[in-house]
């Protein structure tokens, strides 16, 4: 199956801004993808544990199960609002 | 959809955020405007851009919005996040509560700010004066709410 990786700030400079798709196996996990990910993307090993990870717009675990054509997003710690 | 939570591409209209909540039964309207400061650590800094998984970030601001709302009887909320490039002294982010009586506006306003701080998915890049860039990574997204593990 095939499944759509978008990425934001550090973790976009790894993958890029546009996003990548990813073939994985039947039954693929979050964790599954990220191992692939991460094998062609070393770079993204000392991030991983700092990422949250959403499925079409909510925060999944690990565990997560993947489906054919599903957006996976990337999401590190998040800086919105002020420094106020 | 609320129309009371809003990403935008230019600066913020503090007039119309104050127009989305007034309402005859509301004694009192806050605006908290979040603005673009100078410095960071000891550092200059001349401009910050926004960066948001927008879709995402629309549903949580929804969500912060209407469970905001739910608290308490009267209250109205609308948050709105500018992002791209942010100048100094302008504002990232404005929050209006209109509510019956003061002290719930306060506290939620508070309170919006904070969540909006850990459960929005919106990143800043900071500009530095000597020409360098760093993304700014503070909260762990979802931390204080239900969080998943990755593990």
């Amino acid at each position: 199956m095939r499944v759509v990786v978008v990425a934001f700030a550090t973790a976009s400079d790894v993958l890029g801004e546009d996003g990548v798709e990813v073939d994985l196996p039947e039954g693929s996990r979050v964790r599954d993808l990220g191992a692939a990910l991460m094998e062609r993307h070393p770079k993204l090993k000392p991030m991983w544990g700092r990422l949250a990870v959403a499925v079409d717009g909510e925060l999944v675990g690990g565990s997560h199960p993947l489906e054919e054509g599903v957006e996976v997003a990337l999401l590190p710690p998040v800086s919105g609002g002020s420094g106020a | 959809m609320s129309a009371r939570a809003r990403l935008v591409d230019e600066p913020i209209d503090v007039t119309a955020a104050e127009r989305a909540v007034a309402a005859p039964g509301c004694g009192a309207v806050l605006l908290f405007l979040g603005t673009v400061r100078d410095h960071h650590r000891g550092r200059a800094v001349k401009l910050l851009t926004y960066n948001a998984y927008r879709p995402m970030a629309l549903k949580v601001l929804e969500r912060i919005t209407a469970e905001l709302e739910a608290e308490e009887a009267g209250l109205r909320v609308a948050i709105v996040h500018r992002l791209g490039d942010v100048p100094v002294g302008e504002a990232s982010v404005v929050i209006a509560v209109a509510s019956p009586h003061r002290q719930a506006a306060y506290e939620a306003s508070r309170l919006a700010l904070e969540r909006l701080k850990r459960e929005v998915p919106i990143w800043k890049r900071e500009h530095y004066d000597d020409g360098d860039v760093a993304w700014r990574e503070e909260e762990p997204l979802g931390s204080g709410t239900s969080k998943q593990t990755l593990a």
